[in-house]
């Protein structure tokens, strides 16, 4: 296996690297960013459609009162996951190959949360009363409902989402200093010099930089699991039939770090060659990244069984026939579709040969990714057409155009932002890679073994 | 007497980690080692050795903050309950410790990581004005130490930085 | 001070329902359906339609399960194991079941749906957001989600069909979640006149629209704190109790499943999904059966 990264590059090329991906990406980026632009603008006019026409242009109707919307909604906070895998807990293993990805990951983390709300907000039936939700004083004395699961979502949402951009700040200040000095003037530099905060690199700002840095990635961890199983508890903690079910958080949060892992893949690949990163964003790296994705993909699949054992074990009917409704009924290709994408696709990343073939490992990543989305319908849909009251049983049920065009255009929306993201800030950490550098290099120069 | 400030590039961290040990060692009348700022592109954890122990306190602010946090989202969360709904729910309690729980330990987290960041400001001293003496080198890769000193003691100061190879020494214009 | 408010009132925001004391001082209103009285004729749905201002959505919309019927007539054919009986199929009203513990409103995020101090699912139109999550966690799925704004469909009340809206009735808009209030303006109306006369509203003094509509008279209604009332003396005689998940007298049932209902006795009266404890306010009153007679 070769090094994460070559001990013998120079900090000045470092900088000079990355601080070329905000000026000069391939043209591939401008095309990436014109698609996810049209994207979102379809997406916008669909909504729109939607907002003056009632929501029954998304074809959902009475028993099934959630749809494709609250699907993708847990699609995209389970993507938001692995940034803060990557980049707290890594970080408190002391995994310093994290440190080149970790940038972009966080910023993964940041925009699928964004994207995630906006799916809560797409799926209100009086979007222009959504503030009704929020607990703010009034002169009526009403708050929302705090015993209602959405509600904890919300505020889940809300801690996850600023402790994340906080999180992604403050690990950028360095770079954010880096960029104000060596950038031409301009309203970019202006923009620097002021999130720099002023930054020049002291010790006093080192020292408690990092006990700041260490604390915050130990709030997020707690945090990022609490998010996700207060998500899942949007099901578990509802009495419907496959829904009800006492293994959902930890499930739900396999499933979140599992989706991200994929997407981080994905991603990679797309940053790799758009922002020529090759000399960071290294093969070995990504070898290690297929591998934890691997690792977290049986850790799912586990539970995925376990999650069917228990159900077909409980004796209760009522949850026994939702599951065979899954494999039998309409949804039979999807739930299937999940079954093969999600546990059969993944076992190609335990060959060494796949671990580092970008084009095999970009299809299996994509395909991981509509795995798990599948999954996140056959979590919310089936229980719909199957639930406790017969009466509900075969409707008939299909999404219609406006929501698949909103879960089509949400893609559009999480690369827009991302790629204007990427383009604005380092999307490496520069001065991470330094200090890997550094430290790889003193471990080699003691004759010890480089890296882990 | 006044004082000047001098700042001085080094390559390497070695270096820099020899003037810190000359400076602490040798006493320089007009310059206190308490004055001395290490610049550096990246975190030099072994510097607190030669440095001293110099105090990082963001850790009591998290502290207060989580605990203000949650105590904020339970009695927040609990009172407005209390005061609003007299209207049951679900024929649960019109104040139930389970929801509540979830709720403060969300606070409890965001109060943490808030005040952190408050924390880490105060700390840091950020956002603050350039020092006097910079170089945009300390974002690359050269190493700065920044002393201030009385105008007798500069040329002191600046003989130990030429002595360890410094490739630069930058001294502010007197007064 | 809202915390020396909570801390003055603790045990009172600390109390369950309906397990504990009787929080239902005066009303607690209830229903009883009789199936084997149901022809399935649909009048109580037409009546309900008229009184509570449902909007007929039209073939297309009904097609495809936008309708807003409050009050709907299920048909069951697979009665003893058989695809057709002889007599048709079986019937059942459906609408919403007023349960005591309802799964509903714990998971409104705005609180827009409540248990009344008169032992109604209350839903307040302003206040919901449409967010759906009650007619997810709604095991009888009697939860109706206006799709679209119906008012404005020359479908849902052609003219002069408009004239016949009821005053006491909000017309709903688009995006707000609706459902069967057992007629509350009628008991508002009712309780109101009670109390300018210094009395308890008297049994049989305000009907439900389907009760009204309904020409065999298989749905009664009244206040279940009145022994006298006669939906009181049915819950009695049928030993239906509100606040139990099983029955007493279907001890001895040892059916595990979710909707299975063995009655040891002869007694008729069942309430739906009893064992997921959400205690409804309607009783049902089973059909003798075929086989039975």
């Amino acid at each position: 296996m070769g090094k994460d990264i070559r001990e013998d590059i120079s900090w000045a090329k470092i900088n000079t690297d990355v601080l070329k991906s905000l000026e000069s990406p391939r043209p591939l980026y401008w095309v990436i960013v014109g698609v996810a632009l049209l994207m979102f603008l379809g997406g916008v006019s669909l909504e729109a459609y939607q907002y003056r026409q009632g929501m029954g242009v998304a074809n959902l109707n009475n028993p099934h009162v959630w749809g494709l919307f609250i699907a993708t909604f847990i699609f995209w906070i389970g993507m938001s996951h692995s940034g803060t895998l990557l980049s707290a807990i890594l970080h408190l293993m002391h995994a310093d190959w994290r440190k080149p990805i970790y940038r972009f990951a966080e910023a993964m983390t940041t925009f699928s949360l964004m994207t995630a709300g906006l799916f809560v907000m797409v799926h209100l039936g009086r979007l222009w009363q959504f503030y009704y939700s929020l607990p703010y004083p009034n002169e009526r004395g009403l708050w929302p409902n705090f015993q209602s699961p959405l509600l904890w979502d919300a505020m889940a949402i809300f801690t996850y989402l600023s402790s994340s951009v906080i999180f992604l700040f403050i690990g950028m200040i360095p770079d954010l200093a880096i960029c104000r000095d060596h950038l031409h003037p301009g309203w970019r530099k202006k923009l620097y010099t002021v999130l720099a905060l002023g930054w020049e690199g002291t010790d006093r700002q080192w020292r408690n930089f990092r006990v700041t840095y260490l604390t915050v990635a130990c709030y997020l961890i707690p945090l990022a699991v609490s998010v996700h199983s207060i998500v899942a508890s949007d099901f578990a903690m509802s009495q419907q039939p496959g829904w009800h079910v006492t293994s959902f958080p930890p499930y739900f949060v396999a499933g979140a770090l599992y989706s991200g892992c994929a997407a981080i893949i994905t991603l990679f690949i797309i940053l790799r060659y758009v922002f020529k990163f090759e000399e960071y964003m290294t093969l070995p790296i990504l070898k290690k990244t297929a591998r934890l994705t691997f690792a977290i993909a049986m850790v799912w699949t586990y539970l995925n069984a376990i999650e069917f054992a228990s159900v077909w074990y409980s004796h209760d009917q009522a949850s026994k026939d939702v599951l065979i409704q899954k494999a039998t009924g309409p949804y039979a290709f999807a739930w299937w579709g999940m079954i093969i994408c999600g546990s059969v696709v993944p076992l190609a990343l335990a060959f060494k040969k796949v671990q580092t073939n970008i084009p095999m490992l970009f299809s299996v990543s994509l395909l991981l990714n509509l795995g798990m989305w599948l999954e996140r319908w056959m979590i919310v849909a089936p229980t719909f057409s199957h639930g406790y009251y017969p009466w509900t049983w075969d409707h008939d049920q299909w999404p219609s155009f406006v929501q698949w065009g909103m879960v089509f255009a949400s893609f559009g929306w999480f690369t827009l932002l991302f790629m204007i993201f990427c383009k604005v800030f380092p999307s490496v950490s520069m001065y991470e890679v330094k200090e890997m550098v550094y430290h790889r290099s003193l471990a080699s120069k003691m004759g010890g073994k480089g890296g882990h | 007497m006044s004082q000047r400030h001098l700042l001085a590039l080094f390559n390497n961290f070695d270096e820099a980690e020899a003037v810190i040990k000359e400076l602490r060692e040798t006493s320089i009348k007009g310059f206190n080692f308490d004055d001395l700022v290490l610049k550096s592109p990246i975190e030099h954890h072994e510097v607190e050795d030669v440095l001293g122990q110099r105090s990082a306190n963001v850790q009591w602010f998290t502290l207060v903050g989580s605990i203000l946090g949650g105590l904020l989202g339970f009695f927040l969360i609990s009172g407005a309950q209390a005061n609003f709904y007299s209207q049951m729910k679900g024929g649960k309690p019109i104040v139930p410790l389970p929801a509540n729980f979830v709720l403060t330990y969300e606070m409890f987290i965001l109060g943490g990581v808030f005040i952190s960041v408050l924390g880490f400001l105060v700390c840091a001293g950020l956002p603050a004005k350039r020092s006097p003496l910079y170089s945009a080198k300390v974002q690359e890769d050269q190493i700065a130490i920044l002393v201030k000193g009385d105008d007798s003691a500069v040329a002191a100061l600046k003989a130990v930085f030429t002595k360890h190879q410094a490739l630069e020494i930058q001294e502010e214009a007197g007064k | 001070m809202s915390v020396s408010n909570l801390l003055q009132n603790w045990s009172a925001v600390r109390h369950t329902h309906p397990v504990g004391d009787a929080p239902h001082a005066e009303y607690k209103w209830a229903m009883a359906i009789d199936l084997d009285a149901c022809t399935g004729c649909n009048a109580c749905s037409v009546a309900c339609y008229a009184e509570n201002n449902l909007p007929a959505v039209g073939k297309d919309k009904f097609e495809h399960g936008q309708q807003m019927h409050w009050m709907r007539i299920e048909r069951y054919w697979d009665e003893d194991g058989r695809d057709m009986p002889d007599q048709g199929a079986q019937f059942l009203p459906m609408m919403c079941q007023h349960c005591e513990a309802a799964p509903c409103e714990t998971v409104c995020p705005v609180g827009a749906t409540n248990h009344t101090a008169d032992g109604l699912n209350s839903q307040v139109y302003n206040r919901c957001v449409g967010s759906r999550y009650c007619s997810a966690n709604c095991p009888f799925k009697v939860r109706y989600f206006n799709w679209y704004s119906y008012p404005d469909q020359e479908i849902s009340w052609p003219s002069p069909m408009e004239q016949q809206l009821n005053p006491d009735v909000t017309v709903r808009t688009k995006g707000v979640m609706e459902k069967c209030t057992f007629c509350v303006q009628r008991l508002t109306v009712a309780k109101h006149n009670a109390r300018n006369e210094g009395r308890l509203v008297q049994d049989g003094e305000v009907q439900t629209a389907c009760q009204q509509a309904c020409p065999t008279s298989a749905i009664s209604f009244g206040n279940l704190v009145d022994p006298a009332s006669k939906v009181a003396k049915q819950w009695k005689a049928q030993q239906v109790e509100l606040a139990v998940d099983k029955q007493a007298k279907d001890e001895g049932d040892d059916s595990h499943e979710v909707g299975e209902h063995h009655s040891t006795t002869k007694l008729r009266g069942y309430r739906i999904f009893e064992e997921l404890r959400a205690y409804p306010s309607v009783m049902y009153l089973e059909r003798v059966r075929e086989s039975a007679v």
